[in-house]
């Protein structure tokens, strides 16, 4: 099927409408160096990143000898350079200089126009200006140099740029070059002198330091110039005689020597290796001790400004730690920590004898030797293997467990657990006893001892609080039965007075006072809590049993009613006052 | 990089001016362009001079090893302690070594090649600049190198010549010393210049020689040749004797350590060549010998010392295999420790083979080469030792004995236990051989170097003691 016929089908015009889709595609251009197959993949669209740009372009054309002069040199030379052709190329390629006449403008204007690029780098020191005769005869006389000597010296100096190694290299003054002609002269003309470094150094500074202070006295220096000044008229010869005769020495070791040194070096990087790796030991040691971090080297402390700094921190350290340390043996323990710095001499302390962190213990070790750290250092180290005093664990806080709780608990958590009690109202009974007591609900320094310490605070405070509550029970029975008591004893009277016909309502009267006690009942359990001794019942039954001890103990009498009431009778004391408890406490 | 695209000049800091370097030597004479990496021109320094129709005439470049013509005699411009003898000589062979590869020929006089010659009705032209282009270096600055004790007067005459008779608009004449270690790519270095007729430590600092510390002996490649030469005279089946290549018609393959079956070539009295033509050739087929056979024992100890094991050194070297060698008359040999032996007295003067014949004295320990690096480095300042010790520069074809860096690196290290030792020496065998030359090529297409020519006017004005003044 032809596609005219598709087209006469479809309605479609007829040829001859241009099919612009194909000629687009003819009008895009291949760029150069891609390959035909490649293009087509590329599709329609262009890639965004032009692919044929590090394409050789060729060999690059040199023009064959543009002359350019040096600027850098003092005279005319002009050599042939090689240089790039310029890409148009409608300058003349070359320039004759010879024959110069009409592109004298021309060629002018090019080397005004190009500055020689390598002139920047000819570049010479700069000297102070040279002495006068005059300035040479009352400054810079000298014994050892005559005048012509430091000429030359100044010279070489200025044409070696200070390149003392040269100077010292090629200095050959021959002191008789004047006088050769007289015959007579050259009998007394001093003996080639050898100088050394150091003395034409010796000499030059002196010279140009004295020119530098005479062209501006030190007092109208600048910074720098003094500074030159200074170093150049601190010059000297003999000290740096010395430092070469040992840099010789150095350099000619045998190869024994050297080997020992070697082997020296080593063993002090051992050294100091070890000593780093003790003193980081320690302090994670001291940092486990909770004491205030301080730099381990005692270098600080050596004067009285890191001193006074000391002493600032530790007072520091120990103010905030005095509001905590009012009452009891806990409170106290944490400051000891803090207050050793300050009383260093205090021989109760083990800790502080060693500590390299205290002043005392600071200034011992500056005045050791290294071979003394050292030492210390072995000893640390067998130290380490060593078992411990108990004097020791305490220190570093060793302990030894039977059996451990498997995985991690703080001890602060601890202690909040011992002041939730099993109710809520035992609870804040507790926390109303700490409050009393002035000791912080949620410990501050929950170390070891003073959690131990807190430990039997809590269970001091619990056993007074089940003592209060038995006692006030106790009181309440004795309170029921004086009263059931003056009650039988009213109706004895009473029975004694009417006799027979009052009989009858004895058992009346029994009834009567009996309701009085189930109203304090219900007011004790609405008092005490939501949740009845259902909950805690082993307290409850250690509470019950020890009530029916000591109740069996003072009134056996009362045993038919414990049975009835007796939960009933200890919280009907359990909402007597605190008075009690506190009595009993104090 | 992109190979057409020119390199900023401050980076790259070439700058072309078409400058010839020429470094003559002892055995070889090295010339080329400013900015190549090798010597286009290299010509031996050995010249031939023979008479021709009652005209004496000279044969320069290789051809001198070819053709064996009647009295044909050898002789070398330069002294044994590398300054110049025979001036005329000197400036007929360098001129060669860069007209025949470099410049072209000397354009005949323009007077009267007839290129000048005037056309009917046209005035002469100026003919004042004509003279200096007749000169075969007048487009091209010229860079020499000398040796570090060139005295005043070699180094005068030498600008004399490159100003006036080469016509040269631009001349510095550069120390060997430093130019190689330029071509190390170090501004100050401990140059070890192991050359044909000389060995030199020179120390430089900043790219000056430090001239206390220069030190030279004859201990060159040339005297390694003499000690195998005294080798081949002791040698135990039989002595052996050196025929060079143009005595030899023919020869047949014989077993090792026998006899040479060839035939020899005859030369009456009257067309012989001088005897120091076979010298000459005897020298190329010991160069040979050196190049395959010679080996440096690698030390840590000398030679003749015990090893680290006890065993003695030489049973050590006994044990290592052989290296064979065929001589041009067919002779062949074996050789086990011999080839040790004769290079051992570069660092042990007592290893010496002695021959009476023998142009060179015994050594003196003061000549071997540790000796001459301790004595260059005691000449300098001790601050700059160390730095120089790290920066060993090994150059000069001798150099490139088997093993010889190893054996330097051994003795420095027991020198000096102390500092860091430490060898630069090029793998590449054009690198180490010429190496002077291309510290030059190098110095001389840098663009902040052409402040430092001295240029013909300078040269004019103030004579030939400029050299002194400028090229420090």
């Amino acid at each position: 099927m032809a596609a005219a016929d598709v087209r006469d089908m479809l309605d479609l015009p007829a040829e001859g409408q241009p099919r612009p889709h194909k000629k687009q595609k003819v009008v895009e251009k291949r760029p150069e160096g891609i390959t035909r197959e490649l293009f087509a993949l590329l599709g329609e669209r262009a890639p965004p990143i032009a692919i044929n740009e590090n394409r050789y372009k060729g060999r690059p054309k040199w023009q064959t000898k543009a002359r350019v002069r040096p600027c850098a040199r003092s005279d005319d030379l002009v050599l042939r350079h090689w240089q790039r052709e310029p890409e148009s190329t409608n300058i003349p390629a070359i320039e004759d200089t010879r024959a110069e006449g009409e592109t004298k403008e021309q060629g002018e204007h090019k080397t005004a126009d190009r500055e020689y690029p390598f002139a920047k780098y000819n570049i010479k020191l700069k000297f102070s200006n040279r002495y006068t005769t005059d300035e040479y005869n009352r400054h810079l006389r000298s014994e050892d140099w005559s005048r012509e000597e430091t000429d030359y010296l100044m010279d070489l100096v200025e044409e070696y740029d200070l390149r003392w190694v040269v100077i010292a290299d090629r200095y050959d003054f021959q002191p008789q070059r004047v006088d050769n002609t007289e015959e007579t002269s050259s009998a007394l003309v001093p003996s080639k002198q050898f100088r050394t470094m150091e003395q034409m150094k010796a000499r030059y500074y002196f010279v140009a330091a004295s020119m530098l202070a005479l062209e501006h006295p030190p007092s109208e220096m600048s910074e720098a110039e003094f500074d030159l000044h200074e170093r150049m008229m601190k010059f000297d010869p003999e000290r740096e005689r010395h430092r070469k005769e040992l840099a010789a020495l150095q350099l000619n070791r045998t190869a024994d020597e050297v080997r020992e040194e070697t082997v020296l070096l080593e063993e002090l990087k051992r050294i100091t290796a070890n000593e780093q790796e003790f003193v980081t030991e320690r302090r994670e040691l001291y940092s486990r001790l909770d004491v205030p971090i301080s730099v381990s080297n005692a270098t600080n402390y050596h004067n009285s400004q890191g001193l006074s700094h000391l002493l600032q921190t530790l007072l520091q350290a120990d103010k905030s730690k005095k509001r905590r340390s009012i009452l009891g043996p806990d409170g106290i323990a944490p400051t000891s920590g803090g207050q050793t710095p300050t009383i260093p001499n205090a021989p109760g302390s083990a800790r502080d004898s060693s500590r390299a962190d205290t002043p005392n213990g600071g200034t011992t070790q500056s005045t050791t030797t290294k071979k003394a750290a050292a030492a210390a250092n072995r000893e640390a180290a067998q130290q380490a293997i060593r078992t411990l005093t108990p004097a020791e664990e305490a220190r570093y806080g060793v302990q030894h467990h039977d059996r451990l709780a498997p995985g991690v608990q703080f001890r602060s958590d601890r202690a909040q657990k011992l002041t939730q009690a099993k109710s809520h109202v035992q609870t804040q009974k507790l926390a109303s006893a700490l409050a009393e007591l002035e000791v912080p609900l949620r410990l501050f320094m929950p170390t070891e001892r003073v959690v131990k310490e807190f430990e039997k605070l809590i269970h001091s405070v619990n056993l007074l609080l089940d003592a209060r509550k038995v006692a006030e029970k106790v009181e309440s029975e004795i309170r029921v039965l004086e009263a059931a008591k003056e009650e039988r004893e009213r109706k004895a009277k009473e029975l004694r007075e009417k006799d027979k016909p009052e009989v009858k309502s004895e058992q009346q009267d029994n009834d009567v006072p009996i309701p009085p006690a189930p109203a304090p009942v219900a007011a004790g359990d609405a008092s005490q809590t939501g949740q009845p001794a259902k909950t805690n019942e082993g307290q409850a039954e250690l509470n019950g049993s020890s009530t029916t001890n000591n109740v069996a103990d003072s009134e056996p009498s009362t045993q038919e009613q414990e049975g009835v009431s007796h939960k009933r009778s200890a919280s009907v004391l359990s909402n007597g006052s605190d008075k009690s408890s506190k009595r009993q406490k104090k | 990089m992109n190979a057409s695209v020119p390199p900023s000049a401050a980076e790259y800091g070439g700058d072309e001016v078409s400058a010839i370097v020429l470094d003559p030597g002892f055995s070889t004479t090295r010339a080329g362009f400013a900015g190549e990496d090798t010597p286009k021109s290299l010509v031996p320094t050995y010249y031939g001079k023979y008479s021709f129709e009652g005209q004496e005439k000279l044969i320069f470049g290789d051809d001198v090893f070819v053709t064996p013509r009647p009295s044909l005699s050898v002789g070398n411009p330069m002294g044994r302690d590398g300054v110049v003898e025979d001036w005329d000589m000197a400036e007929k062979l360098w001129e060669y070594s860069f007209t025949s590869r470099l410049t072209g020929a000397k354009p005949s006089n323009p007077l009267h090649n007839g290129l000048n010659d005037l056309v009917e009705g046209e005035l002469p032209t100026e003919m004042e600049g004509v003279e200096t282009n007749e000169k075969p270096l007048a487009d091209s600055p010229l860079l020499m190198s000398e040796c570090s004790w060139n005295p005043t007067k070699a180094r005068e005459k030498t600008i004399e010549i490159a100003m006036e008779k080469w016509g040269t608009p631009a001349f510095y004449l550069a120390r060997n010393g430093v130019l190689a270690s330029f071509a190390a790519g170090k501004a100050s270095a401990l140059v070890v210049d192991i050359g044909a007729s000389n060995i030199s430590v020179t120390p430089v600092h900043d790219g000056m020689v430090l001239k206390r510390g220069v030190q030279h002996s004859p201990l060159g490649g040339d005297y390694i040749s003499s000690q195998i030469r005294a080798l081949f005279k002791t040698n135990t089946p039989q002595p052996i004797t050196i025929t060079p290549h143009y005595l030899i018609s023919s020869k047949t393959a014989v077993e090792a350590g026998q006899p040479p079956q060839a035939k020899y070539k005859t030369f009456p009295p009257e067309k012989a060549p001088d005897a120091s033509y076979r010298s000459l050739l005897e020298e190329r087929t010991l160069t040979e010998f050196k190049e395959c056979v010679v080996q440096v024992w690698p030390g840590p100890t000398k030679l003749s010392a015990p090893g680290p094991n006890g065993v003695p050194n030489e049973e050590m070297a006994r044990s290592t295999p052989g290296r064979p060698f065929e001589f041009p008359d067919g002779y062949n040999q074996v050789f086990g420790v011999d080839r040790y032996r004769v290079v051992e007295s570069l660092f042990d003067a007592k290893a010496t083979i002695l021959d009476p014949d023998s142009q060179f004295p015994a050594p003196t320990p003061a000549q071997t080469i540790p000796e001459l690096i301790k004595a260059a480095l005691n000449g300098v300042d001790v601050d700059l030792r160390p730095h120089l010790l790290a920066n060993v520069v090994v150059t000069g074809a001798s150099s490139l004995l088997y093993g010889f860096t190893d054996r330097l690196n051994q003795e420095l290290m027991q020198l000096y236990p102390g500092p860091r030792v430490r060898i630069s020496a090029p793998g590449n065998t054009s690198e180490r051989r010429f190496s002077s030359w291309i510290g030059g090529s190098i110095l001389a297409s840098l663009g902040t170097f052409h402040q430092m020519w001295i240029s013909k006017k300078e040269f004019d004005e103030h004579g030939p003691n400029i050299v002194e003044k400028r090229c420090k």
